[in-house]
């Protein structure tokens, strides 16, 4: 009995798996074959009256499936490709998908249209969280005709999130709403003032200086780590006291931004650095030793004054594998430099 | 009905269930593939990789006696196409000539760099940087395993997400951006992605061809590991990622959420390795407190990584990813069946247990048994023959399934190497799957004994250029 069972399962398990793998195969060699032909065909986008209808009619249509879904995408990317007139009506409409991923493909049809409309059309999306905001705030900055003074009004709006986003896009506008944007450095939304702090950092002025220096000692710690990063390329050296304060701060990240902004200072910052060097605290002390390997001073003067007491005052700031590091680049330096002479 | 024709037929329902719940999956992943395709064609890269809201990512690679490949590796990874990222490598005590290819090939000088220690790791020895590359950093330390040195590179990484490749695997340039698409859409929820990963004996060659016309490893050893990772990932990851209980995110490339590697303290070093225990703990975490959460896999051919060019090598290989599942499983046995935990507590944890921890021994016991019915004659010998010769074509039926989803994503191979493999897919249970089997018997024998050894075996000799 079992023989017979096993042997009328497995005949038909046989027969089915056979068909499948003689099917399949026949699938994945004929799909290729057809996917290289139409590979070397000339490319085009136009489409028949018809094909244009229909595809309209699939975006206009309601998908309940994931799958119907994407056609529409699919079928909105034809259209765009061929220039068609219903184009900008039909974006809003798959835009409105309660799918963020089906209206984020849909955003990217609008970068590639790069039309004015778009650009309303993108910053209404960014408002109302159609789509990711970070792929919206991607296209528009992505756009040829550039959004500028468009976006100004979402510094106004109720809704942090805006706000944030509204300040972000506003970074590569040199002088566009520079007062504005300093009043919102006092913003309640700690994620707004950071977005603020970072688009100031491309700026220039006292004004936007004295804004920055002020956010060095912002609650939340984010904030502060633009702070940082923007006071240091803004103020320039006159920043170097207050940053090197920022090498003892409570959090980590803060103490990294604030060794990037000193090291973005070079040796202006040395005579600040060489003063945290005896600091109670040892990332203070770590901090300002790194920074002084990183811009150059120790190698200078491992070369120019090995015994230097300076020296040894930098090195009992950076411990002893600081020393180790030291030593193993000047005997490299001090090689490559026989070797070359 | 004797005992043995009772194992057989336990054996074989076994096998039909498995199978059945295979093409299930297969089905599956041929709609996430679609929808993963669709999803590839309207993303827009362009933008994306000029974008400065591209978040920053770290790559972290541990290297352990890499001398042969480090130099190509790490020179694929500083080779991404993305915006913003850095590449730690870390040195785990190599006994070859891994730092020295290092410090040549990119010009590197001691340097101190004051890293936080959120992970306690093994001494770090020295960190150097690049003279060429400033994204290039070096951590030379005592060697504590492969966990030990990713947490070396996490205490040294600074971005948000956190990328880990195996210094063996050389990488699309465009891998990162293909797959941090994802959580660029989604920060809050995407905590860990992956994506499908080839193999091949010298993967430096393969992603030399352009797309289309990518070589697979003419060795009947290269081919069937080919086959077996693009089953591995299309026929099951696609379909665990779509449902939810992505169970496993390969140390070839994984790419999580900092903040979360933090929450769960990092890689654990207490198992054999660290890539499956690391997704079955922040599932259990992350279910249990009841969190929002999604882990996703992609069925993008990102890179390819170094399979072994010899049996005794590819044994070794599987033997250790067969420990260090059973462990893994075992030690979560709290998810299995445990409706608390979602999906991954009610399908996945229990299919690791059904397919991967079970199956060594039933597949052994289904084949012994078998063989012994028709020796002793309880069966027919036409009967053991058209039970090899079913499950043989199952198992290619599946194969074929996954290599249609990988072609129609990637058409990355030529159409050739395509009918070859797909030719020699029914054999795979004739030529391949003894050893499997041979080597997952011997990992679980070795769970059991309670090894932990890496047994990392050694690199493939290359052709002199």
């Amino acid at each position: 009995v079992v023989d017979d069972l096993v042997l009328r399962i497995a005949v038909a398990v046989l027969v089915v798996a056979f068909a499948g793998w003689v099917a399949l195969s026949l699938a994945v060699v004929l799909g290729r074959a057809r996917y290289d032909r139409r590979m070397r065909r000339p490319c085009s986008d136009a489409l028949s009256p018809g094909t244009a209808r229909r595809l309209t009619r699939r975006i206009r249509s309601r998908p309940r499936t994931e799958w119907g879904r994407w056609r529409r995408v699919t079928a909105l990317q034809r259209l765009e490709r061929a220039h068609h007139p219903a184009v900008p009506q039909l974006v809003r409409v798959v835009l409105d998908d309660e799918d963020t991923r089906i209206a984020a493909a849909a955003l990217r049809t609008l970068g590639d249209l790069g039309d004015d409309w778009a650009i309303d059309i993108l910053i209404d999306a960014l408002r109302r969280g159609h789509g990711s905001r970070s792929r919206i705030a991607a296209e528009l900055e992505a756009l040829a005709p550039a959004p500028g003074p468009r976006l100004i009004p979402l510094l106004r709006d109720w809704n942090p999130v805006v706000r944030f986003w509204g300040a972000t896009l506003l970074r590569p506008y040199d002088g566009v709403a520079d007062s504005t944007l300093i009043e919102l450095t006092w913003d309640p939304d700690p994620n707004v003032r950071a977005a603020v702090v970072e688009t100031l950092g491309s700026r220039s002025g006292p004004a936007v200086g004295t804004a920055l220096l002020a956010r060095l000692d912002d609650n939340a710690w984010f904030v502060r780590v633009h702070a940082a990063r923007a006071a240091g390329h803004v103020v320039g050296a006159d920043a170097a006291p207050s940053l090197v304060r920022l090498l003892a701060d409570e959090r980590w990240w803060v103490r990294t931004a604030a060794k990037d902004a000193l090291r973005g200072l070079g040796p202006d910052a040395i005579p600040s650095l060489l003063s945290v060097l005896a600091h109670d605290d040892l990332f203070a002390r770590n901090g300002a030793a790194e920074v002084l390997q990183d811009v150059g001073f120790v190698d200078f003067l491992a070369l120019d004054n090995p015994s230097s007491p300076l020296l040894e005052r930098i090195y009992a700031a950076g411990g002893e594998r600081f020393r180790i590091a030291t030593e193993a680049r000047i005997e490299d330096a001090v090689e490559q430099g026989a070797a070359a002479a | 009905m004797s005992i043995l024709g009772l194992v057989v037929l336990v054996c074989f329902a076994y096998l039909i269930f498995v199978n059945l719940i295979a093409v299930v999956f297969l089905a599956a992943g041929g709609i996430e593939n679609t929808i993963r395709r669709h999803d590839d064609d309207s993303t827009d890269y362009e933008t994306l990789g000029e974008s400065r809201f591209t978040i920053p990512v770290s790559v972290i690679v541990a290297a352990y006696d890499e001398g042969a490949v480090i130099e190509a590796t790490v020179s694929s990874f500083l080779g991404f196409d993305y915006p913003e990222f850095e590449v730690v490598v870390v040195n785990d005590g190599s006994s070859d000539d891994t730092l020295e290819r290092l410090r040549e090939g990119f010009d590197l000088a001691p340097y101190e760099v004051f890293a936080r220690h959120v992970f306690p790791t093994k001494p770090v020895r020295g960190i150097y940087r690049s003279a060429h590359h400033p994204n290039l950093i070096v951590v030379d330390k005592e060697n504590g395993g492969k966990a030990d040195a990713w947490n070396a590179a996490l205490n040294v990484a600074r971005y948000r997400y956190v990328c880990g490749v195996d210094a063996d695997t050389v990488f699309d340039p465009k891998a990162l951006l293909q797959v941090m698409r994802f959580p660029m859409t989604d920060p809050g929820r995407v905590i860990g992605v992956t994506s499908q990963i080839a193999t091949a004996a010298e993967p430096e060659m393969v992603l030399a061809e352009p797309p289309g016309r990518r070589r697979i490893d003419r060795s009947l050893l290269g081919v069937y590991q080919h086959l077996d990772f693009v089953r591995a990932f299309l026929n099951n990851r696609l379909a665990w990622s779509r449902w939810g209980f992505m169970m496993c995110s390969p140390g070839g490339f994984q790419i999580w959420r900092r903040d979360v590697l933090e929450e769960v303290g990092g890689y654990s070093t207490t198992f054999t390795c660290e890539d499956i225990e690391l997704t079955f703990r922040i599932h259990e975490k992350f279910r249990r407190e009841g969190r929002d959460y999604t882990i996703h896999c992609l069925p993008d051919t990102v890179g390819v990584t170094e399979g072994p060019d010899a049996v005794g090598k590819l044994v070794s290989q599987r033997e250790r990813w067969q420990r260090v599942i059973n462990e893994t499983v075992v030690h979560y046995r709290r998810m299995w069946f445990n409706p608390r935990y979602g999906s991954v507590g009610m399908v996945g944890a229990p299919f690791y247990l059904l397919t991967e921890v079970l199956s060594p021994v039933i597949e052994v016991l289904g084949l012994a048994s078998l063989a012994a019915a028709a020796i002793l004659g309880v069966f027919d010998w036409q009967v053991f023959l058209v039970v090899l010769a079913a499950m043989a074509f199952t198992h290619a039926a599946l194969t074929a399934g996954a290599v249609l989803l990988d072609d129609m994503q990637s058409r990355m191979y030529r159409k050739r190497d395509l009918a070859r493999i797909l030719v020699l897919a029914p054999f795979d249970m004739l030529l391949y799957r003894p050893i499997i089997a041979y080597a997952r018997f011997k990992g679980s024998w070795g769970f059991l004994r309670g090894d932990k050894a890496w047994h990392k075996f050694e690199r493939n000799v290359r052709a002199p250029a």
